[in-house]
C-alpha cells in the first residue's frame, strides 16, 4: 500500500480518540502519519514539527478530515512555514465542518434512511437495509477519497478547489431531496405500523404524533422524542393500573 | 443446542460492533436502529419483527444530528436489545415494552459518549509534551487506546442491553390492551419526533416546501395503498 491508501485506511478511525481538548486532532495526526514519512526521513527536524501540528487542536466532519489530511501533508512537503499550515487548518476546521454536515447529517443521511424506511414499510427490510448501507457507504468512501486527493494535489490552496467543486451544490441538492424523501416516509411509515391496530388506535397515533409535533415546534431543540416516548408510556401504564 | 449458545454471543458480537462503529470506526452507519435491528432479528430468527422495532426506533434516531462535541443517544446496542424483547412475541404485547426498552438505553448509551471522552482528553493531557514534541508512535498509541476504549464501551453497553431485553421479555405478553396502547403511544410518539426534526432541520428555507411536498406525495400514496 502506497502511503496515500495508508492514510486514507486511516482516515476511517479518524474519530478513534476524540477528546475534548483536541477533539479530532489525534485521528488527524495519526492518519497524517503515512504521508509524512518521507519528509521525516529527508529531513527528520522538520518531520517532527509536523508531526506535532498535524495532532494539534481540529475540529471538522469527520468524512472531509482527509481535504485537512492532504493539504496539510502537501503543505509539509512543500516546505510551506508550519504559522501558515496552522492558519489553513484553521481555516478548514469550520468550512469542512459545516460542508460535510449539511451534505451528510442533514442530507444524505435522512434521504437515503427515508428510501429504507419506505422499503422497509413495503415488507422488504433486507432490500431498504441493503440499498442503505451501500448507496451511504459508496457515497461516503467516494468523498473521503477524493477530498484526501484534492487535498494533496492542491495543498495551501485547497480552499479555492473546494469552493469550486460539486460538493457545495451537492449539499443543497442532498438537503431537498432529504425534506422530500423524510416527506413521503412519515406517512408511509406511519400507515405502515398501525396496519394491525384498529381505528380508534389509529387515530390515537395521529393524535399523539400532533400533539408532540406541536410541543416539538414550540420547545425547539430542548425538545427530546425519547423523553416524549417514555412520558407517554409511563402514561399508559398509570392509566392502565388505574382504570383496570 | 449448540447453535442456541452461539446466538447470544453472536448477538453481544454484533451489538458491541455497531457501538464503536457508530463513535469511532469505520462509521459505516451499521449502529442505525433499522440496520442494528434487522440483523439482530436475523440473529434471533425473526426478521420482520426487528424491522417493526427498526422502523420505531429509526423514527427517533432520524431527530439527531451526531454534530462535534454534542451528547446524542446510542441506538445501536440499544436496538438489540429492544429486538431481544420483541422478537418471536406478536406485536401487540411487544412493541411498546421492546421500543421503550430502546430509548431507555439508547439514553444510556449517549451518557456513555462523554465519560469516553473525558478519559481520552485524560490520555491526551498526560502525553501533552510527548504529542508538543511531535513523537508518532505517541500518536498511535494513543489513537490505538482510543480504540481499545470504545471497544470496551461498546461491548460493555451490548452486554447491558442484551440483559435488559431478557430481563423485560419475560414481562411479555403483558395484557394485550395495555401492549397495544404502549405500541400506539411509542408510534406516536416516534412520528411526532422524526416530523419535528425534520421541520426544524428545514427551517425556513425551500426545504420546508419540498418536505410538505413529500408529505402530501407520501399521505397520497397511503390513500391509494
Amino acid at each position: 500500500m502506497t502511503g496515500r491508501w495508508h492514510a486514507f485506511v486511516r482516515l476511517l478511525a479518524v474519530q478513534g480518540a476524540w477528546n475534548y481538548e483536541r477533539m479530532l486532532g489525534v485521528g488527524v495526526g495519526y492518519a497524517s502519519e503515512p504521508l509524512m514519512k518521507s519528509l521525516r526521513e529527508a529531513d527528520p527536524q522538520r518531520g517532527t514539527e509536523a508531526t506535532s501540528r498535524a495532532a494539534m487542536f481540529f475540529n471538522c466532519h469527520p468524512y472531509l478530515a482527509g481535504v485537512a489530511v492532504g493539504a496539510t501533508a502537501a503543505s509539509e512537503q512543500a516546505g510551506e512555514p508550519g504559522e501558515k499550515i496552522l492558519r489553513l487548518r484553521t481555516a478548514l476546521s469550520g468550512t469542512l465542518g459545516a460542508l460535510g454536515d449539511q451534505l451528510f447529517w442533514v442530507g444524505l443521511l435522512p434521504a437515503l434512511m427515508a428510501l429504507a424506511l419506505i422499503v422497509t414499510a413495503a415488507g422488504a427490510p433486507w432490500w431498504g437495509v441493503g440499498l442503505f448501507l451501500v448507496g451511504y457507504n459508496a457515497s461516503r468512501v467516494a468523498v473521503s477519497w477524493w477530498g484526501l486527493r484534492i487535498g494533496l494535489h492542491h495543498g495551501p490552496g485547497v480552499g479555492r478547489a473546494i469552493a469550486a467543486s460539486v460538493l457545495r451544490r451537492a449539499s443543497g441538492w442532498a438537503g431537498v431531496a432529504a425534506g422530500l424523501l423524510v416527506g413521503i416516509a412519515l406517512p408511509i411509515v406511519g400507515r405502515s405500523l398501525t396496519s394491525g391496530m384498529g381505528s380508534v388506535e389509529g387515530a390515537s397515533v395521529l393524535l399523539l404524533a400532533g400533539l408532540g409535533l406541536g410541543v416539538a415546534l414550540l420547545s425547539g431543540r430542548a425538545f427530546s422524542g425519547i423523553r416524549y416516548g417514555l412520558a407517554l408510556v409511563v402514561l399508559v401504564m398509570l392509566w392502565h393500573g388505574i382504570f383496570t | 443446542m449448540e447453535w442456541v449458545a452461539v446466538v447470544p454471543v453472536a448477538l453481544w458480537v454484533w451489538a458491541t460492533l455497531v457501538g464503536v462503529d457508530l463513535v469511532s470506526v469505520p462509521q459505516s452507519m451499521i449502529a442505525r436502529p433499522l440496520v442494528a435491528a434487522v440483523v439482530a432479528g436475523a440473529l434471533l430468527g425473526d426478521v420482520l419483527g426487528a424491522a417493526r422495532v427498526g422502523l420505531v426506533l429509526e423514527l427517533y434516531a432520524l431527530d439527531v444530528v451526531p454534530v462535534g462535541a454534542a451528547r446524542y443517544p446510542d441506538y445501536g446496542a440499544a436496538s438489540a436489545g429492544a429486538v431481544v424483547v420483541a422478537a418471536g412475541q406478536p406485536w401487540e404485547g411487544a412493541l411498546g415494552i421492546a421500543v421503550a426498552v430502546g430509548l431507555l438505553l439508547a439514553a444510556l448509551g449517549g451518557w456513555t459518549m462523554p465519560v469516553l471522552r473525558q478519559l481520552n482528553s485524560r490520555a491526551v493531557a498526560r502525553h501533552r509534551e510527548g504529542l508538543n514534541a511531535g513523537d508518532p508512535r505517541l500518536v498511535r498509541r494513543l489513537q490505538y487506546e482510543g480504540l481499545v476504549r470504545d471497544a470496551a464501551r461498546s461491548g460493555f453497553l451490548a452486554f447491558v442491553a442484551i440483559a435488559s431485553g431478557l430481563f423485560a421479555r419475560s414481562w411479555v405478553p403483558l395484557d394485550p390492551g395495555l401492549g397495544r396502547a404502549m405500541a400506539v403511544a411509542v408510534t406516536g410518539a416516534g412520528l411526532a419526533t422524526a416530523l419535528g426534526g425534520a421541520v426544524r432541520t428545514a427551517g425556513r428555507t425551500a426545504r420546508l416546501k419540498w418536505l410538505g411536498a413529500g408529505l402530501v406525495a407520501g399521505g397520497a400514496i397511503v390513500v391509494a395503498w
